[in-house]
């Protein structure tokens, strides 16, 4: 069914198969040894909202980015209205008329909106600002997308779904013929996001091809035309919305040979009382969130990118500040509320962060270093560091984690990422903490590495800490958590335990899929 | 967070490796210039100077040497805890040492050795920890920070001397202190060789030291591992103050005299003395016996330009554009670092 | 999932939220809450109390004030170029004095200011390429160029101040012209609007509050951000040896120490005129207000009979104060300051 782009559009079970304007034929993308996406072809035609969805990781950002031009493929080729693309060259991608409206914000803080909009591509006469036709484009712009804001306003001012909507105004300014949106509504409310998502339909009505990346399935449902699902950077499947379900597409991103490693779960472990709690916290990006976790017990955090885990796990032991609630430890019969990071410290927390190179390790330090460092007090004798002492300390631990090759005067910066990982551990080890918080333990590590921190992380719950992992790793979540709490837009939306916790039962939970099956 | 940064790992491509193979070697090389360079500079520099320049050889002119280099020497080394820090540099030390030189003359003067010393411990604490609650509380920069303590400092020495000169008693324990020697070496040398040793010991053997290094290695994985970080920063710029106390009583012990204006350049000559032996002013490489080895190769230099006739413009001049180029050749083996 | 598409509520923004309807006053507080110059003009209202109260003589020598604030402020005003952009020049005090003993070491007036205004630029250019090329932070690069520019102009003068050629010119220089207004006053105001109007209605100005604001997205938007950075320092540069130019013909001499008070001054005057050292935030009109504050105070103390050296003491600790209240600052204060009294864990009663 050639013909007509317009008409077909606005509804599920039609789709818009006239040529496409744009087409991505065999792209593959490496990151040094990593393949990220592994030869897609992809082709939206003018008038369609095409949904590209997929896990975390599984590529969809990065083909994304290949089409705009911002990352050159390895292999194959991006086609626009028929021409083929210089790989790489976001100038000419620009020109060709493909928009990106990338994740993070793009936009100038103390800039108006109309500067914003414009930025880059200010007209001008004579070098002179134009600022009638500045704000002329600007406004017509906001028009186009239907969103209404003072013109003059700085960006710093503006919540944070008025300023993805300043963004998405910035890509249309530049009238284009494709328009791609990475996670738009990852930080927007319900009542935003269906704002958005009838923009959308307007402009694709208009004649504007739109690729959405999203992993929410209601969304997708709700505005695309066509689905293309990516797993593991790999496509597997490309289809019309009127032939899938829900349920099907959530089958599509987890559906891997499930060679998940039930065998090591922790039988009958041995919970206690309640360790960890957190009553009421708030934080941006957290929404109000109690949560508990007993000694012996790992608790894992469950959820898309964007969700909040990080950000609630943080605002608990205080490493970033709360603007609301408690945490709160009970130890041996008493109960302290924490009320900063050092505090949690030293009340027994252990905290693994996500960024292991910008936040947990001392790069240009040695391992000996980088273990010590949370461990001084124990180790030196009158504010003297005991060398020997430090060393043995050291060596004990990194054994302990199996650090490979155990020299723990090597400079850390030059372990893999594995080894890394060990050492991040290996030095709140030391210190017998009764909480560990591990955010995102092994992105990044090899296989041989992560199964040995899965085995670690085990051991600590088994002797009797209370451990939470934040883990976008399905597998890994189920493989580890006695209970898993899913977090969508920072709230918690469900809870479940090691028996009734799968894949697809956690990923309906993360990107709202069941509200689709509700209506 | 993107979602491509959780990456499966697969087997690596041969063209991988081989790009990694060359990135090593340029960083290699560019890194061994910023961190072992040094060494080499230095015996170069000393050859040249023994070879080519008249009067460089001789006893009373590396005595000559020796004697300038140690007030600069313990100030560098002092000065080392911030730069390690993260912190740039204490731009204040130039009116902490005259602040000191005078106040060790006048007070004991006035009152006695032993009341000046305390009163000089007093007043290097509070610029320590003026200028450490500056950078490491309200989180400022420190070059504008210690730039506004330079100008108050000196100003209230000033005001308070009238840029007067002051001589410390003949047979006072001053000039005692600054005439001995043990052996061959004025006591001032060994002074200079005792503090450096202990602080290098501090810097590398203690908790605080420990805590400067990792701070200046990586702020917020310090902060994490639960150190308490502004109370780091103060700590570094208190050192840096005593080091200055004390490079200022040697200063004066030599010449038995005090005036506002003795500690001229001692800004950029130990910023010099501690980039070139090898501290990166980025924070979290360095040890303070590089710094002095910094400081023989600084002072070498000034000696050879002494000799050749060149004056205090010239080498201000030398040492400005030998400040660049060694941080220069530092940035630049950072960018080929693979991060 | 409703799929309605009429009625859908647009997002509101922070305004409609906060208004209360009181006209003026509701419309104006976002525009004035969001303003930088708040310091500085707490600072010049201070400054004008004072001075009318113990030294009015401020005020009724109003030539030799206003010169002073027009020399402070043009050197905040290059400052503030570049402090916009996230940088700093540190290099101005000796810039300053370097191009002054150039224009010195010519005969011709005409030639030699020239060839100091080239200096500036040359200057600038270079501190640029330590800056976006080499990639040293600009804080060290600057401060290098800095001791080495000092030590050049102590070099080329012969470590004593260089009368220029023409004394007679240089005497003119410091007659007014227009009014009660010298040259250098002319020269400031002309300097200020054309930075005016260069930050605010032209792109290449207007882009630097990007690239300091949000590099990254400068970059992704396509602005030549090395670019900038190039011309932000040559600006500075060339408004520093122009400053070098003015002081040392109205001195009729060239002197290789000058420029350290007014370097001083001038990086309070920015500060405080609420030029963020982060970049992105500030406006002329801040530094305007903040070069009247510290020009002002300077006379007021000099005519007090005050010293230089108390004076330095003086606006040294405004310097001091400006670099610790801006609202970073301030912000990671508050969460030290919270830390520290919060700090240890309380018990609960259990339950």
């Amino acid at each position: 069914m050639t013909g007509s782009s317009e008409s077909e559009h606005a509804g599920r079970g039609a789709t818009a198969t006239s040529t496409p304007i744009i087409e991505a034929r065999g792209i593959v993308k490496r990151f040094g040894g990593v393949v990220a996406v592994d030869d897609v072809s992809l082709a939206v035609a003018p008038g369609e909202i095409h949904g590209l969805v997929g896990e975390n990781g599984a590529g969809k950002s990065t083909l994304m980015r290949v089409l705009a031009g911002v990352l050159a493929p390895n292999e194959g080729s991006v086609f626009v209205d028929g021409h083929q693309l210089d790989p790489g060259n976001t100038r000419e991608a620009l020109e060709a008329g493909v928009s990106l409206v990338h994740q993070e914000l793009s936009l100038v803080p103390e800039m108006t909106v109309a500067e914003n909009i414009l930025l880059g591509s200010t007209p001008t006469r004579a070098g002179f600002i134009n600022g009638r036709q500045q704000r002329r484009i600007a406004a017509e712009a906001l028009e186009e997308i239907g969103v209404t804001v003072d013109l003059d306003e700085p960006i710093s001012r503006l919540s944070v779904a008025l300023r993805q909507f300043v963004e998405i105004a910035r890509a249309v300014a530049r009238k284009p013929q494709v328009l791609i949106l990475d996670e738009p509504t990852a930080t927007l409310t319900p009542a935003e996001t269906e704002y958005l998502l009838d923009m959308l339909k307007r402009l694709a009505s208009r004649g504007l091809a739109v690729a959405y990346i999203s992993h929410r399935i209601p969304e997708i449902f709700a505005i695309c035309d066509r689905v293309t699902v990516l797993r593991d950077g790999s496509l597997v499947a490309s289809e019309a919305i009127g032939d899938l379900t829900p349920q099907s597409v959530v089958q599509h991103m987890v559906g891997r040979d499930l060679q998940l490693d039930l065998e090591s779960r922790r039988q009958d472990p041995d919970i206690g009382d309640t360790v960890l709690s957190a009553r009421g916290v708030r934080a941006p990006g957290v929404n109000d969130i109690d949560l508990d976790v007993r000694a012996g017990e790992i608790v894992g955090l469950g959820g898309l990118v964007g969700a909040g885990r990080t950000e609630l796990v943080r605002a608990m032991i205080g490493a970033d500040p709360r603007s609301g609630g408690d945490t709160l430890i009970t130890l041996g019969g008493t109960t302290r509320r924490i009320t900063s990071y050092r505090a949690a410290i030293a009340a027994g927390v252990a905290y693994i962060p996500e960024e292991r190179r910008s936040d947990g390790l001392a790069l240009t330090m040695t391992v000996v270093d980088n273990i010590a460092l949370p461990n001084r007090s124990a180790l030196s004798r009158a504010f003297v560091l005991q060398r020997r002492r430090i060393a043995e300390f050291a060596t004990a631990l990194a054994t302990s984690v199996n650090l490979r090759p155990p020299e723990i005067e090597r400079e850390v910066g030059q372990y893999s990422g594995g080894n890394q990982q060990k050492v991040v551990l290996a030095k709140w080890l030391g210190r017998e903490p009764d909480v560990i918080v591990l955010d995102e333990p092994t992105r990044g590590v090899d296989v041989g590495a992560k199964v040995e921190i899965h085995r670690l992380i085990r051991e600590l719950a088994d002797g009797g800490a209370a451990v939470l992992v934040v883990s976008s790793d399905l597998p890994e979540l189920l493989e580890l958590s006695d209970t898993i709490h899913v977090v969508r837009d920072g709230r918690i939306v469900g809870v479940l335990s090691a028996a009734q916790a799968d894949e697809t039962a956690v990923m309906a939970l993360a990107s709202g899929q069941q509200e689709v099956d509700v209506a | 967070m993107t979602p491509e940064t959780s990456e499966k790992a697969r087997t690596r491509p041969p063209v991988a490796q081989v790009e990694e193979e060359l990135g090593k070697k340029a960083f290699k090389l560019s890194e061994w210039m910023a961190q072992q360079g040094i060494f080499l500079f230095t015996a170069v520099l000393v050859l040249f100077a023994v070879v080519f320049i008249d009067g460089f050889a001789s006893l009373p002119n590396l005595t000559d040497v020796f004697n300038r280099a140690a007030p600069i020497g313990i100030v560098a080394a002092g000065m080392t805890f911030v730069v390690i820090s993260g912190n740039y540099l204490d731009l204040s030390v130039v009116a902490q040492v005259a602040t000191a030189a005078v106040v060790l003359i006048a007070v004991t003067n006035a009152v006695g050795l032993l009341p000046a010393i305390l009163f000089a411990i007093a007043i290097a604490l509070v610029y320590g920890i003026v200028n450490g609650i500056a950078v490491g509380v309200f989180k400022a920069n420190a070059v504008i920070v210690t730039l506004s303590t330079t100008f108050i400092g000196l100003g209230v020495l000033r005001w308070l001397t009238g840029g007067s000169i002051y001589f410390g008693d003949s047979d006072g324990p001053i000039r005692t202190f600054g005439t001995t020697r043990i052996g061959p070496l004025p006591l001032a040398m060994i002074l200079f060789v005792v503090v450096t040793l202990l602080l290098s010991l501090v810097l590398t053997r203690t908790n605080f030291g420990f805590m400067v290094r990792a701070y200046g290695s990586n702020r917020e994985a310090t902060r994490l591992a639960g150190v308490n970080t502004p109370l780091v920063v103060i700590g570094a710029f208190t050192m840096s103050a005593l080091g200055a106390m004390l490079g200022g009583f040697v200063l004066a012990a030599f010449s038995n005299t005090a005036v506002s204006s003795m500690s001229d350049g001692y800004d950029f000559r130990a910023l010099a003395a501690i980039i070139v032996g090898g501290t990166s002013v980025f924070g979290g490489r360095g040890s303070v016996m590089r710094t002095l080895l910094g400081v023989v190769f600084v002072s070498v230099l000034t000696n050879i330009m002494v000799l050749s006739g060149l004056g205090f413009g010239f080498q201000q001049m030398a040492i400005g554009l030998l400040i660049v180029l060694a941080v220069s050749v530092d940035a630049l083996a950072r960018k080929t670092r693979v991060s | 999932m409703s799929q309605t598409q009429t009625e859908s509520q647009q997002p509101s923004d922070e305004r409609s939220d906060t208004a209360t309807g009181d006209g003026i006053i509701a419309r104006v507080r976002p525009i004035l809450a969001r303003r930088t110059e708040g310091r500085a003009i707490a600072l010049l209202m201070v400054v004008w109390v004072f001075t009318l109260l113990f030294e009015p003589l401020v005020w009724t020598s109003y030539e030799v004030t206003l010169g002073r604030i027009a020399l402070v402020g043009l050197v905040a005003l290059g400052l503030t170029a570049v402090i916009l952009m996230g940088e700093l020049d540190l290099a101005v005090a000796s810039t300053l004095a370097v191009s002054g003993v150039i224009m010195a070491s010519f005969d011709s007036l005409v030639v030699g200011v020239l060839a100091a205004l080239a200096t500036g630029l040359v200057v600038g250019a270079i501190n640029a390429f330590f800056v976006v090329v080499v990639g040293i932070n600009s804080f060290i690069a600057t401060l290098g160029m800095l001791f080495f520019l000092r030590g050049a102009a102590f070099v080329l003068s012969g470590e004593a101040p260089v009368r220029i050629a023409d004394i007679d010119a240089g005497i003119a220089f410091g007659q007014s012209v227009i009014g009660p207004l010298t040259p250098r006053m002319l020269i400031f105001l002309v300097a200020f609007v054309a930075l005016y109007i260069f930050l605010s209605h032209v792109r290449v100005g207007r882009e630097f509050y990007a690239v300091g604001g949000n590099r990254q997205a400068a970059r992704d938007a396509g602005i030549p951000v090395t670019r900038r950075v190039f011309t932000g320092f040559m600006i500075s540069g060339f408004i520093a040896s122009l400053a070098g130019v003015i002081n040392t013909l109205e001195r009729t001499a060239a002197d290789p120490t000058a420029g350290s008070t007014v370097l001083l001054a001038s990086f309070a005057a920015a500060i405080i005129g609420g030029v963020l050292l982060n970049g992105g935030r500030g406006s002329v009109f801040g530094t305007l207000i903040g070069a009247s504050a510290l020009g002002m105070l300077q006379v007021a103390l000099t005519l007090s009979g005050v010293q230089v050296d108390v004076q330095n003491i003086v606006i040294g600790s405004v310097l001091l104060l400006a670099v610790i209240t801006d609202p970073s600052s301030l912000r990671a204060a508050a969460v030290t300051a919270r830390a520290l009294v919060r700090g240890r864990s309380e018990r609960q009663p259990s339950g």
